[in-house]
């Protein structure tokens, strides 16, 4: 197996992450602040789905739904409780309370759900691609062959609707343009008419319900406990970061690569450093940000 | 080398003291030394209730229930009611530190009956202060294989490790999974382990074992616990020439990354760590893991047979694991030591272990049997349940290997490698 093996892998994990991504980045475009507790609001996604589909038990898209709802519903009542009457003390106390937050919302859900993992049971299908043309540079393989299960394809098909939905929202639709309004100067975008708590609240719903999404979609490749979020909320940042914070295309763009990275940083590390991949996502991090401290995409996208 | 250890007795003894005055003041009774002012001795046991090992816990917790009934039905060490408080830790090393802390300071145990070897490693300097003997069910780590017991001088405590395990190391059980992949003629083999401190230790024993035996291990891949998945790091590994791959990596995420290797249809024998050997994983993954086979502690003690009729017996329907069984012998080798020593303290508990598992006597394999004989003036030997329960000098003891398979979406017993057949892997100056 080759090189476009593993950029598969990589697709995989970067179509998750730049679903949870986009919500991320949305938060930090439009209400200004980084929060931490976004993990966590993949995890309740994530546990809904689990409890709809396993114990329920509904079908699983029906969970799916019910759990992008759950995530949309937990993250406004959580902005509506304890974001919204400290937004205009400034972005660090916001910080502080969203790390709070986090850790309070982590807790409460081991208490309730306990430490063990949880499971989807769904059937896997495996999709091969044989006999492709085996083209080598040096020693590394870049075709041989390739194979795709289905639940990657889920994976990879959500986040591209996802994409599509979302340019939708922002380019045909008059929340959508309001949102982009609002990321780019929000006193104009008040003064021109726009309700920009209505869009605030908005935002928080569909960062919510891409948590929850993302929840689902990284439990059925894994499992769902506690730490699911926690585990995946540095990526998450990181990637929003890279892509250019704020930027919802910056962010897809930032997953992939992150995505890419990881999946490829295992594949050709030495031997005896695989376990430290995650740093490699973070290096290249450090170096983008050195050379554009914006971001992939930050600046240019919004001013789009 | 006890770091600080005066200082430390210093402060428990006075606030031992301080207490012990307390209660004879208010209440106006005696305690027995240690073990708090009424006529109760507790042993504390550190135990996995929530965390990514949660699943072994109960079988474990019975075993202990159940002996701990056994005994005090026997009148209970030096005539005494004795106590389990059982405490969570979660096998995390920082809740470990806290809950050894509560146990020895606030619950005055005087021994325990727990701790992974996740949290007795980083924590042997911590614990080493405690002067608590610990006498745990679980941790194979074969950092422990030179690090507890009485090194052959009971009555020297200077020189003591203060850790005891009733399991055998992984050092042994690897050698068992070593010997049998050996015999099955995988001669090239691969590894794949987690970065965590349990499945590092399974996976360097069983590579020295095997490398011992003649084999080869064409390749190791080290992964990061707690992936999204395991893809990338498995076409790696699979890019080796091998017939045979080990995988040491906790349970959930030998699920997924077990899952990935089915998905993926890699193929070849998979030869699992210890703690894999569990229904769950064999469930999850499907038929694609029939055949894979774990190496576990075996339960082939002398005493195995009464372990498991009260077992049984007992309320609760917790599955005997590879740790239950230790477990059962861990309270009993722990109450005896107690009785034997005549005092319910530390310090003669941990002088005492090696004097009722070691040696000649009566051969007793339940606390009650063992009480009638002391009474008599008799030495008494511990025979246990897991295994025959001698402790070497490094608080070790050594026993026989299961081999259980997976089939139809769960593990069922294979064949037994009898202990004897696996000292050629083990030195005993280093074990």
């Amino acid at each position: 197996m080759g090189l476009a093996q593993n950029i598969v892998f990589g697709l995989v994990t970067g179509s998750y992450i730049a679903i949870a991504a986009i919500g991320f980045t949305l938060i930090y475009g439009i209400v200004n602040m980084i929060n931490f507790a976004y993990g966590e609001y993949l995890t309740i996604g994530a546990f809904v789905g689990v409890v709809t589909a396993g114990m329920l038990p509904l079908p699983l898209p029906i969970a799916v739904l019910i759990a992008m709802l759950a995530g949309g519903l937990a993250s406004l009542i959580l902005a509506r409780v304890l974001f919204t009457p400290i937004n205009n003390t400034g972005p660090v106390p916001m910080l502080l309370t969203s790390i709070g937050l986090g850790l309070v919302l982590r807790n409460a859900i081991r208490l309730t759900a306990g430490r063990s993992s949880r499971y989807f049971n769904t059937q896997t299908a495996t999709f091969r691609f044989e006999n492709l043309p085996d083209f080598s540079i040096g020693s590394v393989n870049l075709l041989g062959e390739l194979f795709v299960t289905s639940q990657q394809l889920v994976v990879i098909g959500s986040a591209v609707i996802v994409f599509l939905t979302l340019h939708t929202l922002l380019t045909r639709t008059d929340i959508g343009i309001a949102m982009r309004a609002m990321s780019d100067d929000e006193n104009l975008a008040r003064i021109r008419g726009i309700d920009t708590q209505m869009i605030r609240d908005s935002v928080w719903i569909l960062a919510g319900v891409l948590a929850g999404l993302a929840g689902v979609l990284i439990g059925i490749q894994t499992n769902v406990s506690a730490g699911t979020g926690f585990n995946h909320i540095l990526q998450i940042l990181a990637a929003a970061i890279l892509g250019g914070a704020g930027s919802p295309y910056g962010a897809i763009a930032g997953s992939y690569i992150i995505g890419i990275v990881l999946a490829l940083s295992v594949a050709f590390l030495p031997s005896g450093m695989t376990g430290i991949s995650s740093a490699v996502a973070f290096l290249l991090l450090i170096i983008v940000l050195l050379i554009k401290p914006s971001g992939i995409a930050g600046q240019e996208v919004r001013e789009a | 080398m006890i770091p600080n250890a005066t200082e430390r007795v210093g402060r428990r003894s006075f606030l031992k003291l301080a207490g012990a005055s307390g209660l004879t003041a208010t209440a106006g009774c005696i305690g027995l030394g240690g073990s708090g002012g009424s006529n109760e001795i507790v042993f504390g046991q550190p135990a996995a209730q929530t965390g990514q090992w949660d699943f072994l816990q109960p079988g474990v917790s019975q075993a202990t229930d159940v002996a701990l009934q056994g005994i005090n039905d026997a009148g209970g060490p030096l005539d005494s009611k004795l106590k389990i408080v059982r405490r969570d830790t979660a096998v995390n090393p920082q809740e470990a530190r806290s809950v050894v802390t509560q146990l020895v300071e606030n619950d005055d145990a005087v021994a325990l009956l727990g701790l992974f070897s996740s949290e007795i490693n980083p924590l042997f300097n911590f614990l080493q202060e405690q002067q608590t003997p610990i006498v745990t069910p679980w941790p194979g780590s074969n950092f422990l294989d030179t690090r507890g017991g009485d090194k052959g001088t009971p009555e020297n405590i200077d020189d003591d490790g203060w850790v005891w395990r009733t399991v055998i190391s992984d050092t042994v059980h690897t050698a068992g999974a070593a010997k049998r992949a050996l015999e099955q003629n995988h001669d090239k083999i691969g590894i794949i382990n987690g970065n965590s401190e349990g499945a590092r230790s399974w996976a360097d024993g069983f590579k020295t074992a095997y490398e011992n035996g003649g084999g080869t291990v064409t390749k190791q891949v080290e992964v990061s616990q707690g992936g999204s998945s395991y893809q990338s790091a498995l076409d790696r590994l699979f890019g080796s020439d091998f017939s045979a791959f080990a995988v040491s990596i906790p349970l959930e995420d030998a699920i997924t990354l077990l899952s990935d290797w089915a998905d993926g249809g890699y193929g070849k024998q998979p030869i699992l760590s210890d703690p894999l050997s569990q229904n769950d994983l064999a469930k999850q993954v499907g038929n694609d893991l029939n055949g894979a086979w774990a190496a576990s502690p075996g339960q082939s003690g002398p005493s195995y047979d009464t372990f498991q009729n009260a077992y049984k017996e007992a309320d609760g329907d917790a599955e005997i694991n590879a740790w239950t069984a230790p477990a059962w012998d861990a309270i009993q080798a722990t109450a005896l030591a107690t009785e034997r020593a005549g005092e319910a303290s530390a310090e003669a508990i941990e002088k005492n272990l090696g004097a009722v598992t070691r040696g000649n006597g009566t051969e007793v394999s339940t606390f009650a049997e063992g009480k009638k004989a002391l009474g008599n003036d008799k030495e008494i030997v511990y025979r246990g349940a897991a295994t025959s329960m001698t402790f070497t000098d490094f608080g070790n003891v050594f026993g026989s290997v299961t081999i259980n398979a997976a089939k139809n979406g769960k593990f069922t017993q294979q064949e037994v490698i009898p202990a004897k057949e696996l000292r050629e892997f083990v030195s005993e100056d280093e074990y």
